[in-house]
């Protein structure tokens, strides 16, 4: 029992992936119930394992590869915070991507990515070691590919490209920390976090080079600043991969990875006395000022959100890099309500240039009245990410903010403001375009029609996932303080794991 | 905080959780019905026409007010809110609550009647005016919500939210019309409002994790022990000064306060200015003996600022031309003085106690006074038809409260005058009832310029009949009074109607409506409207007016209820006081009117209830502090009046050299001067800087492509190098045959040659 559910949680998706590519083309019917069912089988088991957990069961799975070396699938309350989140948005992504591509070529070469790349994602946040973690890695790196390059048009191949080539860069960079660390080591369990503090002083150069080998390797996926390159060209894949890239899988892999370098490979205090905290916060700090100030220059919507991610991601880096419970559980928080908020713009954006043709900002006066529920929902995900509260984004920026404090370092709480004034001078434009300025003609005139004879503004299978995520990133702020919401649920892991130091 | 003390009321007390939660719910909820509206609206465009501002709506702030006055004292925690919620009721808050409540209330009432022209556009099937009105109903309710939650918090998380929400909500209502200048005034709204919500942000957050705190005193504590408190109370001082007007970040109020519909007007400048006031007494650390020296250079230049702003908005003030901007200026001028007091609270923590009880009376005289004054020029604007002594003694009558000569004013200014005697501040005192002078100066300006247009609109009314008065209606879809719309389009070349179609002019109404595509419509709903708008209601109790004499007789009455909230009162002297026009119903009022006017007004009210009224106001005061306050807010006596009324006098006098100074020898003072100030340079500045900030992240987006276009270069030569190998490579395979043949010959011949000399084998 205890290795069997982590194993039909990744089979769920994996499986899936199989079928689908086995199925013909036309099967649609068939290819959504099995992704439906798929996803919410996902949901229940990952909902499951973190009852379990709570209750104290173990569960966890090993399969030799050679002497010393396995493949590692163990459940801990991190990983089930990853978990969770992937389960949740694959759900309302997958709906959403059905209503995306209907009647589009190449649907079953799509889905079938998907779900793999969904799998890839469920592997990461169930890896047990770090070899695990990168094969995964390595595995979600090529199932995004075809993705990315779906539509293939000269301009998506070449995004996709370029976002092969940082990322199997970033995969070699980690290939050879793997190695190394494994060289002076041996295999490293996450959990077993003094294994290379007690490797002793002469070998502490050897670490720090090796760690940030390793963060290169991850900060490709996080787009930290300067490895952020892909992200915002790869903004020409369709709407849900963009959610799924921003929001769900690749961004918040390395972010995750990133999580597991300090906290599980190295452990907290070690990287602490090594100094390497420092960086990690200079390199954020960065990271999110420069990606706000590139995300004011761009015309575009997609690209614009693509800049916002950059910045955003990085607050969990930021977390991370912050040293004490605050800012961990600051991280873990906005792990989840990053991606909640994110894949909600992304949704509308995917709503606007699917129902209105829009992709320029300022081809968005006035749509408001046209497309209200989804710029309703925009909204709400936009104040999110301005910090506004009631939206968990504001959750987020208090315990960031605390954390900063707690860290001693106050001079963070400076790049939070102008994370936040930034923030707002790009999206509150938007809104402000969305909701009090006159649209062309005066109405509906030179907008193409609703597509469907419905009372919706689109596609219900568009407009309710990003109803539903905002309504939860919505949620989750304004009652942060039941037992499980991503607050409280931060919380809980780093009471559990690490205050346990 | 959680023990029970008995409302200041015979009546029972009402349990406080479901007030509140009703208090802060009721409004959402009416936010809910008026979404619904909106999002039906595009699905049935022939739904009968929907009354927006109906009295639902304006019941939204009622459940504040029954919260203000039989509301228990108490709090109410919500754990699962936020980060822990945390709402209280107290004698301060009761205060702000009540006034604040009150305000929206009324001008709710009066926003019925001043959109009336709108809602009849919108009823004949107008869907930008029903836009534009959805919008104000929506975003009215919204705002008041986050004006009643900052009130009511006193965890920092609500506190923050309230404050947050009702600063953006009300961006929809600045920019209503939507002209260009209401767009200029929203965009100045939104800058500072933004650059005051990092300040408060980083303070909050500072403050916070420094002292761990949830809680606003909590976090006062913090401030006051924190090494680095005195950063934090800056931070704070100057984010929430962007909401109170301080002088420098000003700039929102004059430009903001003229393009919003009256209304509107009223309540930013009555009720949400003194959110950045309750945002000061909520974080700094007043008259907390712990801050002794450490905080008294924030103090000193707390104090500076406003007595700087204090006069410099007076000055600036009198040189508008509109009267709500002079209106706005004078708004800046008093939140001066009000700082002036908080900062002595820095200055003199021990004075604090009795300087906090008038700081919150004078923030409710000043907020119910200016909310009178702002509604009072829409009356002035489309004027009920009263006799014009009437109309304009009861204009003139918060205009003199405010300058400090008449009910609440009066009794503010003898307050703060024997408080600051107390506390041996002489010289200050003299600077306020300096300061009362240009208070005098800007209410005659603003008085002057309501005569003005309301003399020219009387002339308009009598020269046209009734019918082209009708025509102009449909341009009230841009702006609904008829009687603004003709003053306006004197200079109307300065505006850009939103809507091609509606080319503003005074023509008939056949152009127009064949201009208009709901022609046909209009004709058909013509009569309806007419009955239906604004001015043409010309009863007593038409919204408009009613509410604008509830608001003044509420502000003139101040003394009087003000004190009863707030502290223990005997019962038995309730029979003494007017009528309480918190919960006043519509039916009794004509009778009540003059009643309430004479006892707010003339009659003093007996000496027990005054000696009351400063136990009420002073409740929490000990020892010597008692005594001193008792004094402080009674009516003063007959013999202070000449050294109270002195500046009021001046400020007459002044009024009218100054007026025929100008209109002599700088009558072009006004257009040097703008609304605004230095809004104009500033935005000059930015727009440079924006342009050096565009070049400059060009810059680094062209480093970086360059970077990369280096990077892709090395990896071409990379690759030729590579293909160079191959090359070579494959020239090699293809020649092998060749080269090992010429090497096994040349082999072959180095045997030869060698064997030439001897025999290849032994």
């Amino acid at each position: 029992m205890s290795a069997l559910l982590p194993l039909a949680t990744l089979a769920s998706s994996l499986l899936t992936a199989v079928v689908i590519f086995l199925l013909p083309e036309l099967a649609v019917r068939t290819r959504t119930a099995l992704n439906l069912a798929a996803a919410l089988i996902k949901l229940v088991l990952v909902i499951g394992m973190a009852w379990g957990l709570t209750r104290g069961q173990v569960y966890a799975f090993e399969l030799p590869v050679v002497e010393g070396l396995s493949m590692v699938l163990q459940v801990d309350a991190l990983g089930l915070t990853f978990a969770g989140l992937s389960s949740l948005l694959w759900l309302f992504t997958t709906i959403y991507a059905i209503g995306y591509l209907e009647g589009s070529p190449n649907r079953r070469r799509f889905f079938g990515f998907f779900s793999l790349c969904v799998a890839s994602t469920l592997g990461i946040s169930l890896a047990g070691n770090l070899f695990t973690l990168l094969i995964f890695y390595e595995l979600l790196t090529l199932s995004t590919y075809p993705l990315v390059a779906h539509r293939g048009t000269p301009q998506a191949l070449a995004a996709a490209t370029v976002y092969l080539r940082y990322t199997l860069s970033a995969g070699l960079a980690l290939m050879i920390g793997l190695v190394a660390l494994q060289v002076l080591a041996g295999d490293l369990r996450f959990g077993q976090r003094e294994v290379l503090a007690a490797l002793g002083a002469e070998h502490e150069a050897v670490l720090v080079a090796l760690f940030w080998l390793l963060l290169l390797g991850f900060g490709v996926k996080a787009a930290l600043v300067p490895l952020h390159g892909w992200l915002p060209r790869a903004m020409v894949a369709p709407a849900p991969v963009s959610a799924l890239l921003h929001a769900v899988a690749v961004v918040k892999a390395g972010a995750f990875g990133i999580i597991r370098l300090v906290y599980d490979v190295y452990g907290i205090g070690f990287s602490a006395a090594l100094g390497l905290l420092d960086g990690l916060v200079l390199i954020a700090c960065v990271t999110i000022v420069y990606g706000s100030l590139r995300a004011l220059t761009q015309q575009e919507l997609k690209p614009r959100l693509a800049f916002s991610t950059v910045s955003q991601v990085s607050y969990i880096v930021l977390g991370i890099g912050l040293f004490g419970p605050l800012g961990t559980i600051a991280a873990l928080a906005h792990l989840l309500h990053q991606g909640l908020m994110k894949v909600t713009l992304f949704f509308c954006a995917g709503n606007y240039a699917e129902e209105l043709g829009i992709h320029r900002i300022d081809e968005l006066d006035g749509v408001g009245r046209r497309m209200p529920l989804s710029s309703l929902a925009f909204t709400i995900g936009a104040l999110g990410m301005i910090g506004m509260p009631p939206v968990v984004g504001f959750i987020s920026k208090w315990m960031l903010g605390m954390g900063a404090v707690q860290a001693e370092r106050p001079w963070v709480i400076a790049v939070l403001v102008a994370s936040t004034l930034l923030n707002a001078a790009y999206f509150l434009p938007i809104l402000n375009r969305l909701w009090f300025r006159p649209g062309p003609g005066q109405g509906i005139g030179a907008w193409p029609a609703a597509r469907a004879p419905s009372r919706l503004e689109t596609s219900a299978w568009l407009l309710l996932p990003a109803l539903a995520t905002a309504l939860l990133s919505l949620l989750a702020g304004m009652f942060a303080g039941l037992p499980f919401s991503p607050l409280q649920w931060a919380t809980r892991v780093v009471d559990q794991t690490y205050l346990a130091l | 905080m959680t023990e029970l003390s008995l409302a200041p009321f015979s009546l029972a007390p009402l349990p406080l959780a479901p007030l509140l939660i009703a208090t802060l719910l009721w409004p959402l909820l009416l936010g809910l019905r008026t979404l619904l509206q909106a999002l039906i609206a595009p699905v049935r465009p022939r739904l009968s026409p929907v009354w927006l501002l109906d009295w639902l709506w304006i019941s939204a702030p009622w459940p504040a007010l029954a919260l203000a006055v039989l509301g228990a004292d108490g709090s109410l925690r919500l754990d699962a809110w936020l980060l822990g919620g945390h709402w209280e009721l107290d004698a301060q808050r009761r205060l702000l609550l009540a006034f604040t409540a009150l305000l929206w209330g009324l001008a709710g009432g009066y926003a019925r009647g001043y959109l009336a022209a709108e809602q009849a556009w919108a009823a004949a099937g107008d869907r930008d005016a029903r836009g534009r009105l959805l919008r104000f109903a929506l975003f009215w309710l919204l705002t008041l919500c986050g004006n009643l939650l900052l009130l009511l918090a006193e965890d920092i998380a609500s506190f923050y939210l309230g404050f947050a929400l009702m600063t953006f909500a009300a961006y929809p209502l600045v920019i209503h019309s939507g002209r260009r200048e209401a767009r200029i005034g929203g965009l100045a709204y939104l800058v500072l409002a933004v650059l005051g919500e990092g300040m408060i942000l980083a303070g909050l957050l500072w403050g916070a994790g420094t002292g761990s705190a949830l809680t606003l005193s909590q976090l006062r504590a913090t401030l006051a022990t924190a090494e680095m408190g005195l950063w934090m109370g800056l931070l704070l001082w100057l984010g929430f000064g962007v909401k109170a007007g301080v002088i420098g970040l000003h700039l929102w109020l004059p430009l903001a306060h003229p393009v919003a519909p009256t209304p509107a007007s009223a309540v930013l400048s009555g009720a949400m200015i003194k959110a950045g006031l309750v945002g000061w007494l909520s974080t700094l650390p007043l008259g907390m003996s712990a801050v002794d020296g450490r905080f008294e250079g924030l103090g000193l230049v707390m104090l500076a600022a406003g007595l700087i702003g204090a006069f410099a908005a007076a000055l600036l003030g009198v040189a508008q031309r509109q009267p709500k901007a002079v209106l706005a200026y004078s708004s800046v001028s008093q939140m001066g003085l009000i700082a002036v007091l908080v900062a002595l609270g820095l200055l003199q923590p021990s004075h604090w106690p009795a300087l906090s009880a008038l700081a919150l009376f004078f923030a409710a005289h000043h907020g119910l006074s200016k909310g009178a004054l702002f509604l009072g020029v829409g009356i002035s604007e489309q004027a009920p038809r009263w006799p014009a002594w009437l109309l304009w003694t009861l204009l003139t009558l918060p205009a003199l409260s405010l300058a400090g000569a008449l009910g609440s004013g009066l009794i503010t200014k003898w307050g703060a005058k024997t408080l600051l005697e107390a506390a041996n501040e002489k010289t200050l005192a003299f600077w306020l009832s300096l300061a009362a002078v240009g208070t005098t100066l800007l209410m005659a300006r603003t008085l002057w310029l309501q005569w003005k247009r309301w003399r020219e609109t009387g002339k308009m009314g009598l020269t046209s009949s009734r019918e082209p008065r009708a025509s102009q209606r449909p341009i009230a879809s841009s702006e609904p009074n008829p009687a603004a719309r003709a003053s306006d389009a004197l200079n109307m070349s300065a505006f850009k109607p939103p809507h091609a179609s509606l080319k503003l002019q005074t023509d008939l109404s056949s152009s127009i409506s064949q201009s208009q595509s709901q022609s046909q419509n209009w004709n058909q709903n013509r009569s309806h409207r007419l009955a239906l708008t604004g001015a043409d209601d010309q009863r007593l109790l038409a919204p408009m007016p009613l509410a604008w004499l509830l608001t003044m007789i509420a502000a003139l009455s101040l003394p009087c209820w003000g004190g009863w909230l707030t502290g223990d009162f005997p019962a038995g002297l309730t029979d003494g006081l007017p009528l309480d026009l918190a919960d006043e119903a519509d039916d009794k009022l004509g009778d009540d009117l003059s009643d309430g006017l004479e006892d707010g007004l003339v009659s003093e009210p007996p000496s027990e209830a005054s000696a009351g009224l400063s136990g009420g106001l002073s409740g929490d005061l000990e020892g010597m502090h008692s005594g001193q306050c008792a004094s402080g807010f009674a009516w003063p006596p007959l013999s202070a009046l000449p050294a109270l009324l002195w500046p009021v006098g001046l400020g007459l006098l002044l009024a009218v050299i100054f007026g025929w100074g100008l209109r002599r020898f700088a009558p072009r003072l006004s257009s040097w001067l703008p609304a605004g100030d230095l809004w104009w340079p500033l935005t000059a500045c930015s727009h440079w800087l924006w342009r050096l900030g565009r070049r400059l992240l060009r810059w680094l987006g062209a480093g970086q492509a360059a970077w990369i276009t280096w990077w892709n270069a090395r990896e071409r030569d990379g690759l030729r190098g590579l293909d160079t190998l191959i090359g070579a490579e494959d020239w090699l395979r293809r020649q092998l045959p060749l080269l090992l043949m010429a090497v096994a010959l040349g082999l072959a011949a180095a045997l030869l040659l060698s064997a030439a000399h001897r025999p290849p084998w032994p």
